[in-house]
């Protein structure tokens, strides 16, 4: 997949989440990308992102969800 | 016709091009004759202990034809009596009031050394001092120039030496040998500078001849290490003003010194700090008379723009200087190509294709072979549009983003918020 494809993918998938109602909880990075876990009740799951965009796609989410 | 007139701390100049202290600036006889054909002040070849140079001592890196790309010295300190040269000096203020005549001084690092020569040069009616710490060859060997100057507490001492016995304002020149030019910068202001101005040359070895193994220039066939400047040097002298123009401790005006070969240059250096200029390189390689088209171009420029003074455009691009945790991450440019004017020579299809994002396409429309920018995956890194030879064919466009602007040291002090 090229790196445009994987990111829209990624961006997709946090989309997602927020859309399904889950929070953000925590937030990690390492050599591997970026790593987020979501929350809903008592649902958690951890999406990795790796592509450039996403990751900047991902932090204006976030912001989002801070200034809500 | 726009005021070229400047006012640097105190030393007052028809206009804002000076010329550096170098072989351009050796004698009465030169000083005179560039005066005449239009600098408005000259910052005379540095005086000390006289020196003793060597032969040959130049040599110039050619890039691609282009010649004097950047050029190297093993020059030192004038090699004229004292005396000599304040006679000339006296005589030079004498016939030019109006212009500004800086003297340039190199002594060992002793208070009473440098009281000796401050008095001195000052009773001929110098207009101010600048304080050579930047040589970085031959005088550096002898604990001077460069030596000194990349010793902060040594600036600050040397400078407050000066500061001692000066009645005109103090320049300190400084080197740009050292890791962060701020810190000397501040050192000579702690001391008391007036002024600082920068860079001296750059420590280099030009070449090595590929027939005789020899180095360029070679002393009998031996090398030692030189001072490179021209315009090569440009863009790391620019980069040195600008660090000092935004560092609130600097808070004295800049000379801007380094690859200034015509009024673009100088209207960049004063954008981003500098009060005024001194050019060496290109007054070598081209001689006095480029002053008549700097002096011409500048008008123009600041009468086209409505600014009535050349002092007006002192700074006006610091604050746009930042760091790079400070740039907007969301901020986006692309490359489009503009196929009526491209050549089809491919250069920007090679460089994207080995060197950036591979996302310049090539196809056929009606049998003409054509270009196009897949734009979702070019991260707008300018390389195609800097290495395309025809004006205009590769635009850099912004493409409004779709995510609020955000920098790195916002997105980290947000992520570190949702760190366990
Ligand atoms: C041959 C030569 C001799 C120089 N001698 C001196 C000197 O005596 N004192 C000094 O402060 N700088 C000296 N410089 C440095 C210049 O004043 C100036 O700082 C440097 O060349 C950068 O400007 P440019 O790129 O316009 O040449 C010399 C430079 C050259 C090329
Ligand atoms: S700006 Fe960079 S990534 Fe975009 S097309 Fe040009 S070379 Fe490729
Ligand atoms: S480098 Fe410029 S002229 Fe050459 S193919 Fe690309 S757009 Fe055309």
């Amino acid at each position: 997949m090229s790196d445009h494809l994987l990111s829209m993918d990624e961006m997709r998938q946090v989309d997602d989440y927020l859309e399904r109602g889950f929070k953000v909880h925590y937030v990690y990075e390492n050599l591997s990308g970026m790593f987020v876990e979501f929350g809903r009740q008592e649902e958690e799951v951890c999406l990795q992102i790796l592509t450039a965009d996403a990751r900047k796609y991902f932090a204006a989410k976030l912001q989002e969800q801070t200034q809500l | 016709m726009a005021d070229l007139r400047i006012d640097f701390a105190g030393i007052k100049s028809p206009n804002p091009y000076w010329l550096a202290s170098a072989p351009p600036t050796n004698s009465g006889y030169q000083v005179q004759r560039a005066f005449e054909a239009g600098w408005g002040g000259a910052v005379w070849k540095t005086l000390g202990e006289p020196i003793l140079n060597v032969s040959s001592r130049f040599a110039a890196v050619s890039f691609n034809g282009q010649r004097v790309a950047g050029f190297n010295n093993i020059e030192l300190i004038t090699d004229r009596p004292l005396e000599v040269n304040l006679q000339e000096i006296l005589e030079t203020k004498k016939r030019f009031p109006n212009h500004a005549i800086i003297a340039s001084l190199m002594v060992e690092p002793q208070q009473e050394k440098w009281h000796e020569i401050v008095k001195k040069v000052e009773a001929v009616g110098v207009d101010g001092l600048e304080l050579n710490f930047g040589c970085p060859h031959g005088m550096a060997e002898r604990g001077m120039g460069a030596a000194s100057g990349q010793v902060p507490d040594l600036v600050e001492k040397q400078t407050h030496w000066a500061k001692e016995v000066a009645r005109t304002p103090v320049i300190v020149k400084l080197t740009p040998n050292i890791t962060d030019i701020t810190m000397t910068a501040e050192a000579a202001v702690r001391g008391g500078a007036d002024a600082v101005s920068m860079i001296n040359t750059i420590n280099s070895l030009a070449g090595v001849d590929l027939d005789s193994w020899n180095t360029v220039p070679h002393v009998a066939g031996k090398g030692a290490h030189g001072g490179y400047c021209g315009p090569a040097v440009k863009p790391i002298a620019l980069n040195m003003v600008a660090e000092c123009a935004r560092n609130p401790f600097v808070n004295v005006p800049i000379s801007g010194i380094g690859g200034i070969s015509n009024w673009q240059d100088a209207a960049e250096f004063m954008l981003m700090g500098a009060t005024g200029v001194q050019v060496c390189t290109a007054a070598m390689h081209h001689g006095f008379s480029i002053v008549e088209d700097m002096i011409d171009g500048l008008n123009n420029y600041l009468d086209e723009k409505g600014i009535a003074s050349v002092m007006d455009l002192v700074g006006k691009s610091v604050q746009r200087y930042s760091n790079w945790g400070d740039l907007d991450l969301n901020y986006k440019v692309v490359a489009e190509i503009n196929n009526d004017v491209c050549i089809n020579c491919n250069k920007c299809h090679i460089a994207c294709e080995d060197t950036s994002h591979q996302c310049i396409d090539m196809y056929t429309e009606s049998g003409r072979p054509m270009l196009k920018v897949r734009e979702q995956d070019c991260v707008g890194c300018n390389l195609c549009s800097i290495v395309c030879p025809v004006d205009g064919a590769i635009s850099m466009v912004e493409r409004m983003s779709t995510i609020a602007p955000m920098t790195w040291n916002e997105r980290q002090s947000l992520i570190s918020s949702f760190d366990r």
